[in-house]
């Protein structure tokens, strides 16, 4: 029935349609080319992970009492982009026997506000929405989702030393 | 299911009256010339879609303005696209411009009833320009520095105003980061909104008017 014509099937697509489609198609093909690199141009730096992993030097392991974490504070570099923060890191560092070393970082795992060691209490504490971690960072009361985030520990030279980054 | 989006959506807001207007409207018979104008408009928007990008990342202080441009092209993913597509898009915008004017100089085609849309055009082909030259400072490297330097000065040359010309280009007698924070303010928010509205104006009377045919001898 369709066969009177054999070459009408091409001549069917009228030259409107076919500006039409060939419009969209280069339109759609520029539309990709820019808003692909786009995309990734705007999510590229919150996908690069801070790959470098450092030892940082916290202070002298005499300092630590037994038993009672102890708050460092160093002052660390940190560039992201073109730009070079300083950064203060604070941890506490807790030993029980004088040789073994655990260090949290102050940094609550609810929001993000710092936690305080109070002596009396022997807990911690975070004043933005009561939470409570244990002296070993474990969560006791309140809203975090986790302990407190812990740093690998070394001891050279009586010199205190966690791994940062990665 | 598109088309009847599209009926729902055209009930509410007519936009098909619209679309007919601009896009189906009758045209002469022309020649590739006419497509100079369009090409501009289709520049002007990879500018602005580019330019806006770039804004994600720069910052327009001399102790960063350079790092920053530097961390976009070499550091960021495509970031290197999207400030060369920025760069020669500017040179493009330039030479299409003018190309589009040309046309429209030897079609005659700027008189009546199509005066005003000359007149926006010639404004557009200036804020164009001022595009480049702001646009130029912000790597704040060497080059930009110094063509902004040897810019301004030529500002400044004007008879009686001049230097006071000069001054206000630079924030004061020296190029500064007050002249790199203000050519990012011109490059960014004043010159594109002028852009905008203008180009509102001229293509409103472009589909207003119709465009002209191509002249004939004797005529």
């Amino acid at each position: 029935m369709e066969e009177q014509k054999p070459t009408e099937g091409q001549a069917s697509i009228s030259r409107r349609n076919f500006l039409a489609i060939g419009t969209l198609s280069i339109g759609g093909v520029i539309g990709v080319g820019i808003g692909l690199p786009s995309l990734v141009y705007l999510v590229g730096p919150s996908l690069q992970a801070n790959a470098v992993q450092e030892w940082i030097r916290i202070g002298s392991a005499s300092k630590v009492e037994i038993g009672v974490p102890t708050l460092y504070k160093v002052k660390t570099e940190r560039r992201v982009g073109w730009n070079v923060t300083e950064e203060e890191l604070a941890v506490y560092v807790l030993t029980e026997n004088g040789s073994d070393f655990t260090a949290v970082s102050n940094i609550c795992t609810h929001l993000g506000c710092r936690v305080r060691w109070i002596d009396g209490k022997d807990q911690f504490f975070c004043p933005c929405h009561n939470a409570v971690f244990a002296k070993n960072g474990e969560v006791v009361a309140g809203p975090p989702p986790k302990p407190l985030e812990k740093y690998p520990v070394k001891v050279e030279n009586d010199q205190l030393y966690i791994l940062v980054g990665g | 299911m598109g088309s009847r989006i599209g009926i729902w959506i055209d009930e509410r807001a007519g936009w098909r009256s619209v679309w007919g207007a601009i896009f189906l409207r009758k045209i002469p018979k022309v020649n590739w010339f006419y497509t100079l104008g369009s090409a501009t408009l289709f520049t002007a928007m990879l500018q602005m879609i580019t330019g806006i990008l770039l804004t994600i990342y720069y910052v327009p202080t001399p102790d960063q303005a350079y790092e920053s441009v530097q961390y976009i092209t070499t550091q960021l993913p495509m970031g290197w696209l999207i400030r060369g597509l920025h760069h020669w898009g500017a040179s493009a915008m330039v030479i299409l411009s003018v190309l589009h004017m040309l046309r429209v100089i030897f079609y005659g085609a700027y008189k009546f009833p199509r005066e005003i849309t000359w007149f926006t055009g010639v404004i557009l082909l200036i804020v164009v320009i001022g595009f480049g030259f702001t646009g130029y400072l912000l790597p704040w490297d060497q080059k930009a520095f110094w063509a902004t330097t040897v810019g301004t000065r030529i500002a400044g040359v004007a008879p009686l105003v001049g230097d006071t010309i000069l001054k206000v280009m630079r924030g004061g007698e020296e190029l500064s980061a007050i002249t790199l924070v203000r050519f990012f303010g011109v490059h960014v928010w004043v010159l594109p909104i002028t852009l905008l509205i203008l180009m509102g104006i001229h293509l409103y009377l472009v589909i207003r008017n119709g465009i002209s045919a191509i002249p004939t001898k004797g005529k």
